[in-house]
């Protein structure tokens, strides 16, 4: 090592030695094809370089603006999470609090509620695609079955049920998670906070809302940020359970990226597409990120 | 408090325990039933037969569908390895070795770390198309680590910021470097937050699906999600073979998270709780 | 073994002072303790003699050389942590032979000299347990061994009896003194117990926000503090302070009806000073028994204490409160009629705006 420099530059360049080849693997795999398709949506070129890159300005935004289907996907998206966060928080918030009350068999039961979340979304998709079959499903068989309905439920295939069952799959499998977070966050709230609050005679329901709710705020941010930003890319669960069908009802922004990259083949149109569903997660996450540094 | 019975409790843990778990539950069903009690109408609730020929079908004949879980296997696996390696390193440096713009760049990672990965499709199919990482381990293995590195520099300096600093301080004087101090004392106080961290990359890595979809586009490499998915291909749909195949793909990672639940719970929270 | 010299020694974090221009000279073989509040600068002094921190500006000598951009292992300087910092993964022997393993000395050299270290300090039978299977004590010891095999030029100690039970905490230093004793290797020491620092110390250093506030033996601390800060630092119970405004030639002591006569040769252009007295050097006396005199005084005993061989009376000395320490048998109850008499001896005085010590009686204290 170089003696000329002080003690203080010899660890800081240690300390940049140790920070560059993360910082290398996320500049090449996460910021580079960002700029990157900033460049192709702006341009005319071929996946293979065998036609030189053309620049065409403004083309591929202006096809974009006035195509039906981009803002179909931008509202399926939006829909998507506006209908299944509520639901997820709202059973999050419940299934924390039951298990943080003592009882036999917790462990077990936590177990449980957690293996929907390591689920592979794509295959967890698809288990629950066989379950919603309209000839053969499991829940057409109970329906039918029990009376509820006279004739099967297309679960998937009729435009106004779509989205709801895609919104029970994803509910289904993150509740555990925000479960898991904001349980964290209840046991972290002192006990004697509760024993005082029962001094001062609160009801148990005065406590969830005097008490747990208040304290619980942090915890529940970072949980709502994280589902979130999971819920406006979502795009296996609609890939696997209804290739975005049926009529595009569940279209998602990430799904139509795709299908405009790989089956449109138009890697620059593709590219604009990108580079707009880049823009709008990244502007939500900025607001994400700029909420929880002001969280404390 | 006294204690009486709970009965409306334990009925409510039931429920979620049930609904948590049918699903998976009617997967297991369906993998041991034959075709015909697959498609049968009304539904059986309880495979009639009760058969293992569609696990015997699947090593018989659909040895690809195997071939799907050891790639999924390698990928996880290279995928941990490299994460825990270079984003331990970083994690020491950011939290540890006094960098002026260490929180600059911790708030930069977690925005990137927010980025669509199907953003990153064109140009990483593009890129990896020349440079011949297409339909290869090393590739997949590093468009993982990209896509994990976040979380797992955010979990372990999260981790390290528990660890009292003066250990490391007494090995610098006793004449250690920072490399060694990371491998030899940081690397073996710090293994729980390097397990739960590893697990639960693991388990992004082997759950991962559109960069797996985009970037393998061979069958022999395809990974167990995307094989999984595509393997019925446009019309037939052969649910035998799929809820098999399905059973097998998520056997792993259930298993993991049945044995390291602590870990992974304590994990998740923590790195949620930053 | 070598002498430490700190030649204008600052360091800062921005805008943020933690330590400003420090001189100080350690002698050879000198055991040296750096006492002051929390957050006074001494614990990052310490640091940057190990060279854990960075010296902002001023340079670091060690035995004559400059070490500022040295690395901790070079410098010939052996730390011992608060909280022990062993090795949790590590037996004890390896935490012991960790600094010669990694300067390559020969295995038979090492096992020789940490068998010889703790056997002076009685851990030969714990060689081979993990620090995790020790008391607090015996990891003590551990750290301490640690030090001493390397055979540094330095020892450092940051506050290392801080985590220790008080029984505990007596033994050691009692150890620490013997080790210093025999091993003479220059020591800085890093305490904000006064009873460490008024035992152990050749000489201390008084830190107060980042400023030496005074350099001196344990005796020239305690008689003669050189500011308010050390005199109201060092002793306990705390100095009494009475602010006191002239009036002709006495004093009058402001908020009551005190008023003590000039007799110890204070600063006469002084219109006012803030007096101190250490409760151990007010005398009282029953009403009946009490000497006259210009210093004697009459009091009301507002709160008795036994501490066991002492006592402690809260005071009203005709208005003024003070605290009296006194023997533990045969003293005043609460709401009693006393007499007091101060020490014209031991009395302080200090300006009061710059807190610097105004008494002509001692310049033997520097700073």
């Amino acid at each position: 090592m170089n003696r000329t420099m002080n003690l203080e530059q010899r660890t800081a360049l240690t300390g940049i030695g140790f920070v560059t080849p993360t910082v290398i693997v996320i500049a090449l795999i996460l910021i580079y094809p960002i700029i990157q398709s900033v460049v192709l949506s702006f341009g005319q070129s071929s996946i293979d370089g065998s036609e030189p890159y053309r620049f065409v300005g403004l083309r591929h935004y202006a096809t974009l603006m006035g195509d039906g289907r981009f803002w179909n996907a931008l509202a399926v998206t939006f829909t998507f999470t506006a209908l299944s966060i509520p639901l997820e928080l709202a059973l999050g918030i419940g299934l924390a609090l039951l298990m943080n009350e003592s009882f036999r068999g917790k462990g077990l039961a936590r177990l449980a509620v957690l293996f929907p979340w390591a689920l592979p979304t794509a295959l967890n998709a698809l288990i629950w695609r066989w379950m919603y079959n309209s000839d053969y499903g499991l829940f057409n068989a109970v329906a039918l079955q029990s009376g509820l309905a006279d004739r099967p439920i297309n679960f998937l295939g009729d435009t106004s049920l779509a989205m709801a069952s895609m919104v029970v799959v994803a509910v289904w499998k993150t509740s555990s998670f925000m479960a898991l977070i904001i349980l964290a966050g209840l046991q972290s709230i002192p006990r004697d906070l509760f024993e005082a609050g029962r001094m001062d005679g609160m009801t148990k329901w005065q406590e969830f809302t005097q008490i747990t709710l208040p304290l619980l705020k942090g915890p529940i941010l970072v949980a709502l940020i994280i589902r979130s930003m999971d819920a406006l890319r979502t795009f296996e669960l609609p890939f696997n359970l209804t290739d975005g069908g049926p009529v595009n009802a569940t279209e998602s922004l990430s799904l139509y990226a795709y299908k405009a990259i790989f089956d449109f083949l138009d890697f620059n149109f593709g590219a604009a597409v990108v580079v707009v569903q880049f823009l709008v997660i990244f502007a939500m996450s900025l607001i994400y990120v700029f909420a929880l540094r002001n969280k404390d | 408090m006294q204690k009486r019975p709970r009965y409306g409790l334990y009925a409510i843990v039931a429920l979620s325990v049930l609904i948590s778990f049918f699903p998976i539950v009617w997967l297991i069903l369906t993998s041991f039933k034959n075709t015909a009690g697959i498609y049968a109408w009304p539904p059986q609730y309880w495979p009639d037969p009760f058969t293992f020929e569609n696990y015997v079908s699947i090593f018989t004949n659909s040895p690809e569908l195997l071939r799907y879980i050891l790639n999924s296997f390698i990928v996880g696996v290279g995928a941990t390895a490299v994460t825990l390696l270079l984003g331990g390193m970083a994690a020491y440096a950011l939290s540890r070795l006094g960098l002026r713009f260490a929180g600059v760049l911790m708030v930069a990672i977690l925005a990137v770390s927010m980025f669509p990965p199907v953003s990153l499709l064109p140009s990483l199919f593009q890129n990896f198309l020349n440079f011949g990482l297409l339909n290869t381990y090393t590739g997949l293995v590093l468009a993982h680590a990209g896509l994990f590195l976040p979380f797992t520099v955010w979990m372990l300096a999260s981790y390290f910021a528990t660890l009292p600093v003066e250990i490391e301080e007494a090995a610098r004087m006793d004449g250690m470097g920072f490399l060694r101090i990371f491998l030899t004392i940081v690397l073996p106080l710090s293994w729980p937050g390097f397990v739960a961290t590893g697990l639960i990359v693991f388990i992004f890595s082997w759950n991962e699906f559109p960069l797996a979809l985009v970037l393998m586009t061979q069958n022999a490499m395809r990974t167990a999600p995307v094989g999984i998915s595509l393997y019925p291909g446009e019309y037939a749909f052969p649910w035998e073979t799929i809820s098999t195949a399905t059973v097998l793909a998520i056997i792993p990672v259930l298993v993991i998270t049945a044995i390291f639940q602590k870990q992974i719970v304590g994990g998740l929270t923590a790195g949620a709780g930053k | 073994m070598a002498s430490v010299t700190l030649n204008q020694i600052g360091k800062s974090y921005g805008a943020v002072v933690a330590v400003k221009q420090f001189d100080l000279e350690i002698a050879d073989g000198e055991f040296l303790v750096l006492l002051g509040p929390s957050g006074c600068g001494k614990s990052t002094t310490l640091r940057m003699i190990a060279g854990l921190e960075s010296i902002t500006h001023g340079d670091l000598l060690i035995g004559g050389k400059r070490v500022n951009d040295t690395d901790p292992k070079d410098r010939g300087v052996a730390m011992v942590f608060q909280n022990y910092a062993l090795y949790p993964h590590k037996s004890v022997f390896d935490n012991m032979a960790m600094a010669l393993k990694l300067q390559k000395t020969p295995r038979a050299e090492i096992a020789e000299r940490v068998n010889a270290v703790a056997d002076m300090l009685g851990l030969t039978p714990y060689l081979e347990r993990k620090p995790a299977a020790l008391s607090g004590g015996q990891r003590q010891r551990v750290a301490i061994g640690r030090a001493i095999v390397r055979t540094p030029d330095v020892f450092l100690f940051d506050e290392p009896l801080s985590n220790l039970d008080a029984k505990l905490r007596v033994k050691m230093r009692m150890e620490l003194q013997e080790l210093h004793d025999r091993l003479g290797v220059t020591s800085v020491y890093v305490t904000h117990d006064q009873v460490e620092a008024m035992t152990l110390a050749d000489r201390i250093v008084i830190l107060n926000g980042g400023t030496v506030a005074q350099i001196g033996t344990p005796r020239e601390v305690y008689d003669h503090p050189a500011t308010e800060f050390v005199a109201g630092f060092i002793g306990s119970p705390a100095m009494n302070f009475m602010p006191a405004a002239r009036a002709g030639d006495h004093w009058r002591i402001e908020g009551s009806d005190l008023v003590l006569p000039d007799a110890i040769g204070l600063n006469a252009t002084d219109p006012a000073l803030t007096l101190g007295v250490r409760p151990e050097h007010l005398e009282v006396f029953a009403p009946e028994n009490a000497p006259s005199g210009p210093w004697v005084f009459d009091a009301r005993v507002k709160l008795a204490e036994l501490l066991g061989a002492d006592a402690l009376l809260n005071l009203s000395v005709m208005g003024q409160p003070m605290l009296a320490r006194v023997g533990g048998t045969d003293f005043p109850l609460a709401g009693g009629r006393v007499r007091v008499r101060i020490d014209p001896e031991r009395l302080h005085a200090f300006h009061p705006e710059t807190g610097l010590a105004v008494t002509s009686r001692s310049p033997s204290s520097g700073q």
